[in-house]
């Protein structure tokens, strides 16, 4: 009797989880088919109704949005959680979002972060997407957006951003109007511009090897100083050669702009599929500047100028090789993002006891005579799902909450410019050090009432809170409230690349492309290890990655130049 | 004699079935019990399955699955990297099984022989100890270790010894294809082989040590005893333990795809590795790809587990199926 009762104990717990986990499946599908999340409610007219039962809805001023769901990757920082220092700016952040923007739009509301997995952002989504869990709003790359601004999961947002609130601060009307389309549709929302990277030297080694940055201005120049920094002393140690002259996350990007990390090499080659000024697309990894370009890392990787660890090399491994504190093994030129990170390669030098002065090289002669500068890559966006029920309300009340407020140029603004308040930032009076055991670092700020502020950082104590996801520097509309925090690097290194930057060429957005592009990476990839790392004939391996993708690259350009 | 259920006839007796539903009552606590477990395979495991049908469609995020036959396996049968990372599967996955099996096995031999049982345990502790390590972890070391610039730890040797120049250049060990192959097998065997000897140490201790001491009275050497007593004791699990590997070789990832990149890509691409750039290295996949690819490797996999039920089978009387 006891085993029965057992059983059917056991058999009925069973039947009610299965019952569960299906009915959290349907509600999910039944919400997913019409394209929103489950998270997504209405509430019209004070009455509460599913996002589902929208049918009617025409005014996107009747509609209120009670819950939205936002998937971003790791460029948010204030809603990561892998640490207890990030769980705690996360708990404070989310809050006090939720308040800012319920201001803002007059009523409560909810809103719920995924954080996606950074380096496999687009396949993470992909899944996402097939699996119909769409989230409200999210972040895509300029890559993305053009693969997916075809599908008609992407809310044309155009009318939206012609009458959102910040229009009337626009600073860089510019970057938005690019990314509508031919017909003027607008599929995704870039709040800043894209960014790029600028090539940095150590100033001690310029100076321990009496050479005037001002004066490099050509390839041969930049190549004599790494020829330098690889077979004599710069970092001073009483040892020739125990340095290398460059360091880089890899010889080829891992997305578009490709180059952007080895741009005194790639000079004006763009190996990746390209649009020509003439309008038509072509391959430029076939054409002979990449061919050239090849070359040049080869003797560079030959003489021992490149550090070999480049090859294989993460962004983390080649910045922490680059200011750690062993400077032997290290290298003195960095090519890396503008602006914040300027800053933070400064810190970890001196944090790592090494010197902190950091030259910003302007582009070679090389680089400005072919793309005319730093190339500047396209904008990440913020698109909004649209749930594919002919009515815009729903979207219209999202752009309203989540985009116009980010750029409000004040509270909800400042959250996503600088995090949590209280947290990252305070305009509260109040004294501290960094650094406060170290006579020779120690740094000490003092700020009065009413004064904003960055905070020492929850995750290092000794260096300033990391910002959230705007840069101050980079946004369309700035903030309003006068809360400025850049430091004088910071500012230094973003007007620096703004002067010396041209936008990054236009990704390809084809059918073939979008699914086999793989193919095509891993034959350049190929190609390049070829060359460049095992010294070989380039010739050859051009000849073999024509032969191994040269067809789907004609199929590619094919389909992309008569879509023109 | 005779009642419901058996009849005797000639001695024997003959029994007859009860009805099937009659059956299921009497065991009904039984069944009732089976039925979450039944549930729950059926759901994990036969319901996914159904997903193989899109190995035959076009399924992309945001579009409707369309069929499209057997246009994914015309593109992986012509595509020459899918078979490059075949054969690399069954090459990389056989000789790294055949080599941690034997290195396991010497080791275990090696460790029964050791009188001294604290000693014993030590090495047997630290031997374990590379398995539980992460792959991440495991590539990291061994790509500081092996790092061809100036602070990688072999070649620094190598230049110390002389072996290499001062003018020549330095080793990218993961960047060769004539290196790569026998790095991984070393990075292998050095993981897998203290885990690896746990089962072969259990059937060294069920040896009878009447067999040893009548070895010993036929003056039989310590090699002889090696060669005569526990190798043949050792035999079937060295095949079972082979058997049952083989089943797995097609399951190869994660140790590849932290050491590999793309200047070894002819030597070390797998199945697995090739499947995951096709499917999370483009903007938006067509998974129906991916599922194909998928696919054709289950199949292979399945095969595989046929034939080591064959060969289990004439080698120890029972398959493992």
């Amino acid at each position: 009797m006891k085993k029965k009762a057992l059983s059917l104990l056991l058999a009925s717990t069973m039947v009610v989880s299965l019952t569960a986990c299906g009915g959290g499946d349907n509600e999910t599908s039944s919400n997913s088919s019409s394209g929103n999340s489950n998270t997504a409610s209405a509430d019209k007219s004070g009455d509460t109704t599913s996002s589902d039962n929208t049918s009617g809805e025409t005014n996107s001023g009747d509609y209120v949005l009670t819950d939205v769901k936002i998937m971003v990757n790791g460029t948010v920082n204030s809603v990561k959680q892998e640490t207890e220092a990030q769980q705690t700016t996360r708990d404070a952040f989310i809050p006090q979002l939720e308040a800012a923007v319920g201001e803002a739009i007059g009523h409560e509301i909810n809103i719920d972060f995924e954080v996606a997995s950074h380096s496999d952002y687009a396949g993470y989504v992909g899944r996402m997407f097939v699996s119909e869990q769409y989230p409200d709003v999210m972040i895509m790359s300029a890559d993305m957006l053009k693969q997916y601004e075809t599908t008609g999961l992407l809310w044309d947002m155009a009318n939206a951003y012609d009458n959102a609130e910040f229009q009337n601060r626009m600073k860089l009307p510019g970057i938005n109007e690019g990314l509508k389309d031919a017909q003027g549709h607008l599929y995704g929302f870039a709040p800043t511009y894209g960014n790029g990277c600028i090539t940095y030297i150590k100033q001690a080694w310029l100076d321990n090897l009496g050479i005037n940055g001002d004066d490099i201005k050509t390839y041969d120049d930049f190549y004599n100083m790494l020829e330098r920094f690889s077979k004599e002393d710069p970092d001073g140690n009483g040892v020739d050669g125990d340095t290398y002259g460059f360091i880089s996350a890899g010889l080829i990007g891992t997305e578009a702009p490709w180059i952007n990390y080895v741009a005194e090499f790639w000079q004006g080659a763009y190996p990746s599929i390209i649009q020509g000024e003439d309008g038509v697309w072509y391959d430029g990894f076939q054409a002979p500047e990449a061919k050239e370009a090849l070359l040049r890392m080869q003797k560079a990787y030959q003489d021992g100028v490149i550090d070999p660890d480049s090859f294989t090399a993460g962004t983390k491994d080649a910045r922490e090789k680059w200011y750690g504190a062993e400077q032997s093994g290290s290298a003195g030129v960095f090519t890396y993002w503008a602006g914040t990170w300027y800053q933070n390669l400064a810190n970890n030098l001196e944090k790592n006891g090494v010197d902190n002065e950091v030259y910003e090289l302007a582009p070679i002669k090389e680089i400005t005579d072919t793309f005319g500068g730093y190339l500047n890559r396209e904008a990440p966006v913020w698109v909004i799902l649209d749930d594919g029920d002919g009515d815009d309300s729903r979207e219209q009340a999202i752009f309203t909450a989540i985009l116009d407020t980010m750029l409000d140029g004040d509270k909800v603004q400042t959250l996503w410019t600088y995090g949590p308040e209280g947290i990252a930032w305070s305009t509260e009076a109040e004294d501290f050090a960094l650094y406060p055991d170290d006579p020779d670092k120690k740094k000490e700020y003092s700020y009065k009432d009413g004064e904003f502020h960055m905070r020492p950082g929850l995750e290092d104590p000794n260096v300033l809170a990391v910002k959230n996801h705007l840069d101050p520097a980079l946004v369309i509309a700035p903030l309003t409230n006068g809360f400025v925090s850049s430091t004088d690097l910071q500012d230094v290194s973003n007007k620096f690349f703004t002067d010396h930057c041209v936008d990054a060429p236009s990704a390809p957005a084809s059918e073939t492309y979008s699914e086999r592009s793989a193919e095509i990476i891993d034959a350049r990839d190929v190609v390049i290890a070829e060359v460049v790392v095992n010294g070989g004939d380039v010739d050859a391996a051009m000849q073999k990655y024509t032969s191994s993708v040269g067809s789907l690259v004609d199929q590619i350009l094919e389909e992309l130049n008569s879509a023109q | 004699m005779s009642n419901n259920n058996t009849t005797m006839t000639s001695g024997t007796v003959q029994v007859r079935k009860k009805p099937l539903g009659l059956r299921i009552w009497n065991n009904r606590g039984h069944y009732i019990m089976f039925v979450p477990v039944f549930i729950f395979v059926l759901i994990l495991n036969y319901w996914p399955m159904l997903g193989i049908r899109y190995a035959f469609m076009e399924y992309k995020a945001g579009g409707t699955p369309s069929w499209t036959g057997f246009t994914h396996f015309e593109r992986m049968f012509s595509t020459s990297a899918f078979w490059s990372a075949f054969g690399n599967t069954l090459v990389l996955s056989l000789v790294k099984l055949f080599l941690t099996t034997f290195a396991s096995v010497i080791v275990s031999v090696f460790l029964n022989e050791m009188g001294n049982l604290f000693v014993k345990k030590t090495l047997q502790t630290i031997i374990y100890l590379p398995h539980f390590m992460s792959w991440a972890v495991v590539a990291s070391i061994f790509t500081l270790i092996l790092s061809p610039s100036s602070t990688g730890m072999i070649n620094g040797m190598l230049r110390d010894m002389g072996i290499l120049g001062p003018n020549d250049s330095s080793i990218y060990f993961l960047a060769d294809s004539k290196m790569w192959r026998p790095i991984f097998y070393m990075i292998n065997i050095w993981k897998d082989t203290g885990w690896g000897t746990i089962i072969f140490l259990a059937t060294l201790s069920g040896i009878s040590p009447e067999l040893y001491e009548a070895a010993d009275i036929d003056g039989a050497t310590r090699l002889q005893k090696i060669r005569y007593v526990t190798m043949p004791a050792l035999a079937n699990t060295i095949i079972t333990v082979l058997i049952l590997n083989l089943a797995k070789v097609m399951n190869l990832f994660e140790s590849v795809f932290v050491l590999y990149n793309s200047a070894v890509y002819d030597v070390s691409d797998v199945i697995g590795t090739y499947i995951y750039r096709q499917t999370f290295m483009v903007a938006r996949p067509d998974y129906g790809y991916s599922t194909a690819v998928g696919l054709f490797r289950s199949i292979v996999g399945c095969i595989l587990v046929l034939i080591c039920n064959k060969a289990s089978n004439k080698v120890r009387g029972r398959g493992i199926v």
